[in-house]
């Protein structure tokens, strides 16, 4: 009924008709000639800063040493990839983003079929349920940091202390976990905004005959509802995961990367290499392997979901 | 494409589901709704309430205002030059998603609906450019900017636009493939420029993808504060409204319910814009990704 749409470039393969032939390639040219440079220069454009990315990746270059620039070939990839500190952005960066969207993911659905039903103050809740999505990033770093995971004053450990929470200063005891904590509380709205549009557009009818076939509640939604809902999840993950990836100013505001490298991720990581430690080179090269594998496991991970889901669903 | 837009359910269907248990769900529903909302709700609930409080107890563990000081979204004007800000936020925001849709729109429908040789590796490209970090480019960036001598200045995070962004491309081409082939191929076959076919069949069709993608580009801007911080906090007459919030307390000696008070203040733009263009947001996403 729906083809899934994938970011990788095999969803552009051409399954249009052939261009009309009431016109010869002569003729078309000129009914695009004024629009296609402009296009080819706007595209090209915008690829000039992942160029010098790429330029700079093998260059030896510090700006600290003046006139230090000097060709190295892939030696920076090299140290990138020896780099304990570079693995360890690389794990926390996975840590941080599979967990926020697998959890807000979670807690979007939910919040999403109880908006889908109807009740008092339905669309009151779900205008006030959006808002974390537009605070501004910074604003709500700021806000967390200072008012709800303050040890003495904060609102966490006040709404813990019945269970015997006392004092704890969340940022710097379990800094991943409330890092986890105040990206969840952004993105899930986005991804409840996302699962309520895919649940709104069932059609009733395969919801009443489902019914009349005697499923329940829970099979009605495993087996209905999960595999309409397919293709919205994987949007919502797919867009939700490539800002979450780069998240830079709860870290650099909450926990400034620490305890340690603790939540030291891949974007706070090349920061530091090129703005604390001026080392240009090795900062591009990080940033051309996380391009790299940012696609990859988009293409692949996309992939694996989509079958999951067909098997079950068959 | 009718299956995306949202569809109301017949009321009899309702009444139908809850049967004799009705009462019950509508208890468990509205309970768990209510927990569910109020622990998003809170910390924003708090910061309200902070925001009208004493400068004294903003630093306390009391949570309910003994007197509600109202005047405190006055004060904070005196304090910082907020109008400022504004303006420098507006101009980044606005100039930039105006630049966008002019940069932006045309290189997705070429992505989308023109043929041409390397068009896929186009499009990888702008998929590759759009994962990038920005703070893998900042660098070169920056030196580039500082040679022009724009630093310090906004206008490093607005020119980018104007020549295109690749979060918008990806969107709005997903969103025009969704527009059947044959109205192309129709107003091609009377001899329409694409310019024309563009402007006068794309547009037109694709206006919830495009108003979905310069609501996504102002409010990413509104919000950013990275970029903002790379460029302007040299200048402080240059900061917008992010990074003049992140620096508020140090910089102004600004209390800490005053910093509450303009943070509520930056929130309510991003707030009413998104509240009145909600729907037209949704359907723009889902359309793009989701083909019916």
């Amino acid at each position: 009924m729906l083809t899934p749409s994938l970011p990788a470039p095999t969803a552009t393969k051409p399954r249009q008709p052939p261009a009309p032939r009431t016109l010869t390639a002569g003729e078309r040219w000129r009914l695009r000639a004024p629009l296609l440079p402009a296009l080819v220069f706007a595209i090209a454009l915008t690829q000039v800063p992942f160029l010098l990315t790429l330029y700079y990746s093998v260059q030896s270059q510090n700006l600290l040493r003046p006139g230090s620039k000097e060709f190295v070939g892939l030696a920076n990839y090299g140290k990138v990839f020896t780099d304990e500190l570079f693995r360890n952005a690389v794990f926390n960066t996975v840590t941080l983003t599979a967990s926020t969207v697998i959890l807000s993911m979670l807690l979007g659905i939910g919040l999403a079929v109880l908006l889908d039903k109807k009740f008092l103050g339905r669309s009151v809740v779900r205008t006030l349920l959006i808002t974390p999505f537009l605070v501004m990033p910074a604003a709500a770093a700021l806000l967390w940091k200072t008012s709800m995971f303050n040890p003495v004053f904060g609102l966490v450990n006040w709404m813990l202390s019945p269970f015997g929470v006392d004092n704890v200063d969340w940022a710097s005891r379990y800094p991943m976990p409330a890092i986890v904590g105040v990206l969840v509380w952004q993105w899930t709205p986005f991804m409840m905004l996302i699962v309520l549009a895919g649940l709104q557009s069932q059609s009733p009818e395969v919801l009443e005959a489902a019914k009349v076939d005697g499923a329940n509640a829970w099979q009605t939604f495993r087996r209905v509802t999960l595999p309409h809902l397919r293709q919205f999840i994987e949007l919502a993950i797919l867009l939700g995961s490539i800002f979450i990836v780069q998240t830079f100013d709860a870290i650099f505001m909450i926990t400034q990367g620490g305890p340690g490298q603790a939540t030291t991720n891949l974007p706070y990581f090349i920061y530091q290499q090129a703005f604390r430690a001026f080392d240009v080179g090795e900062a591009a090269a990080a940033g051309v392997i996380v391009v790299v594998a940012t696609i990859t496991i988009a293409m692949v991970a996309l992939r694996v979901i989509s079958n999951l889901f067909t098997e079950e669903s068959a | 494409m009718t299956a995306v837009l949202p569809r109301r359910r017949p009321a009899a269907a309702y009444r139908r589901a809850r049967g004799s248990t009705g009462f019950l769900e509508w208890v468990a529903i509205h309970s768990i709704a209510l927990a569910l909302g109020l622990m998003f709700l809170l910390p924003l609930v708090f910061v309200c309430l902070t925001a009208v409080m004493s400068d004294r107890q903003a630093l306390t563990a009391e949570l309910w205002p003994r007197q509600w000081q109202w005047a405190n979204f006055v004060t904070v004007f005196e304090k910082a030059p907020l109008l400022t800000y504004l303006g420098n936020s507006l101009l980044y925001s606005g100039v930039a998603t105006a630049g966008m849709l002019v940069s932006s729109v045309p290189a997705a429908y070429a992505l989308a609906r023109l043929r041409w040789r390397g068009r896929n590796l186009a499009f990888l490209a702008v998929v590759a450019a759009m994962m990038l970090p920005p703070q893998v480019v900042a660098v070169p960036l920056y030196l580039l900017w500082a040679r022009l001598d724009l630093t310090g200045t906004v206008w490093p995070l607005v020119i980018p636009y104007l020549l295109g962004d690749f979060f918008s491309i990806f969107l709005l081409r997903q969103f025009f493939l969704t527009i059947p082939r044959d109205y192309v191929d129709a107003a091609r076959a009377d001899g329409c420029s694409e310019a024309g076919v563009l402007l006068r069949v794309i547009v037109p069709m694709a206006r919830p993808g495009i108003a979905a993608a310069a609501l996504f580009s102002f409010l990413y801007t509104w919000n950013d504060y990275f970029g903002p911080l790379l460029y302007t906090a040299e200048r402080p007459e240059s900061w917008t409204l992010s990074v003049a919030l992140a620096s508020f307390r140090g910089m102004h000696r600004v209390e800490w319910n005053l910093t509450m008070a303009a943070t509520v203040l930056v929130m309510l733009p991003a707030l009413v814009l998104f509240l009145v263009a909600q729907k037209t947001f949704v359907k723009g996403i889902t359309f793009t990704g989701v083909k019916g």
